[in-house]
């Protein structure tokens, strides 16, 4: 009897069914669809582990604590005004041709976490001709380092030891919205 | 020896009937899952600003919480979806503003008061529920200060005094 080598070839081979699969796909599909994201709208807040919390609290408790204040005007640039026992002292930013400075204010402000490692709060006053797009890059400056710059060492008031973070000043306030 | 002929030439043609190539159809939904996947959003709230209001960017990372909404767009301010105020070239009109006062905002407030009363009336009868305070105020990236103040100075001033600043995700 003669076998042929086509007739062996064709038993190996087989069809996957591939009917179910697509059957499943196809319902999922539409369900995530409804409930796609393509624009993720997040909150400007940013979240603070339990240490830096504790510091920022005691921080808060102190009553001769050094107060940082940040101006930010169109017309001149940035101003940090620091107040550290009754003593004031200016740090200016100035723009960029017409814009803010926005990297310098990062450099400005890393320079300031150095010199105050336990003041975690500023204090924003914009002027009211600066745009919420401009507020908002300004307080992404204060709040965290920006991508492989060197973290943020403070001391944890539990342990005593020393951490490091990336944040630089979390809390950013607005000072001039209660004085009306 | 005709028929053997017909016959072989029946065998010899496809068959009547035939299966889809569904492979590469496959390989397509596959595809169009996993981006789909990717882009699936866990988040149990959903703002959805405007079609005239583009939202600043941030490096912010926190997703929002569910308090009352707060919309600054060019043309008007709105509680909830609802209109409130009408603005003109991002001003507020005088008839809105407080004389006596012009950070307020005297119907922003009427509305946010009436908001703030229901919250506090709902958290006196349910414990489990807390009047924080707390707004997210979706506002258009080119608004200026001048008019952010304001708001926030009468949602202060109703008692929404923790306000959070929605914005798009860098990422």
């Amino acid at each position: 009897m003669r076998r042929t080598f086509g007739a062996r070839v064709e038993d190996s081979t087989f069809e996957l069914n591939l009917a179910p699969m697509l059957d499943i796909i196809v319902s999922i599909v539409p369900m995530l669809l409804m409930s796609i994201a393509f624009v993720h709208v997040t909150v400007v807040d940013t979240p603070v582990p339990q240490a830096v919390d504790k510091a920022m609290a005691a921080a808060n408790d102190k009553k001769d604590q050094v107060q940082i204040l940040l101006a930010v005007s169109k017309e001149t640039g940035f101003r940090f005004t620091v107040n550290d026992k009754g003593q004031t002292h200016d740090v200016n930013v100035p723009l960029n041709g017409k814009d803010l400075d926005l990297v310098a204010l990062h450099k400005q402000t890393i320079e300031l976490k150095k010199q105050y490692p336990d003041v975690f709060r500023v204090e924003l006053n914009p002027e009211e001709k600066v745009p919420l797009n401009e507020i908002v890059a300004t307080m992404d400056s204060l709040r965290t380092i920006q991508g492989s710059e060197a973290k943020v060492t403070f001391h944890d008031v539990d342990s005593g030891k020393s951490i490091e973070t990336n944040l630089v000043f979390p809390d950013v306030v607005f000072g001039n919205v209660a004085g009306g | 020896m005709a028929r053997r002929g017909f016959k072989k030439y029946m065998d010899k043609r496809s068959p009547a009937t035939f299966k889809i190539q569904i492979t590469s159809m496959v390989d397509m939904f596959v595809i169009l899952l996993v981006f789909l996947l990717k882009s699936y959003s866990t988040s149990p709230v959903q703002l959805s600003p405007g079609k005239d209001m583009t939202l600043p960017v941030s490096t912010s990372v926190k997703d929002p919480v569910d308090v009352l909404k707060l919309q600054v767009s060019k043309n008007a301010i709105f509680v909830e979806d609802k209109k409130i105020v009408d603005l003109k070239d991002g001003q507020v009109d005088v008839k809105d503003v407080d004389q006596n006062d012009t950070q307020f905002i005297r119907t922003l407030y009427t509305e946010l008061d009436g908001q703030a009363n229901k919250s506090r009336t709902i958290a006196s009868k349910n414990e489990e529920v807390e009047f924080d305070g707390k707004v997210i105020l979706q506002a258009d990236r080119n608004l200026p200060y001048e008019l952010l103040k304001k708001v926030m100075y009468t949602s202060m001033m109703a008692g929404y005094s923790d306000v959070k600043i929605a914005v798009l995700s860098k990422d």
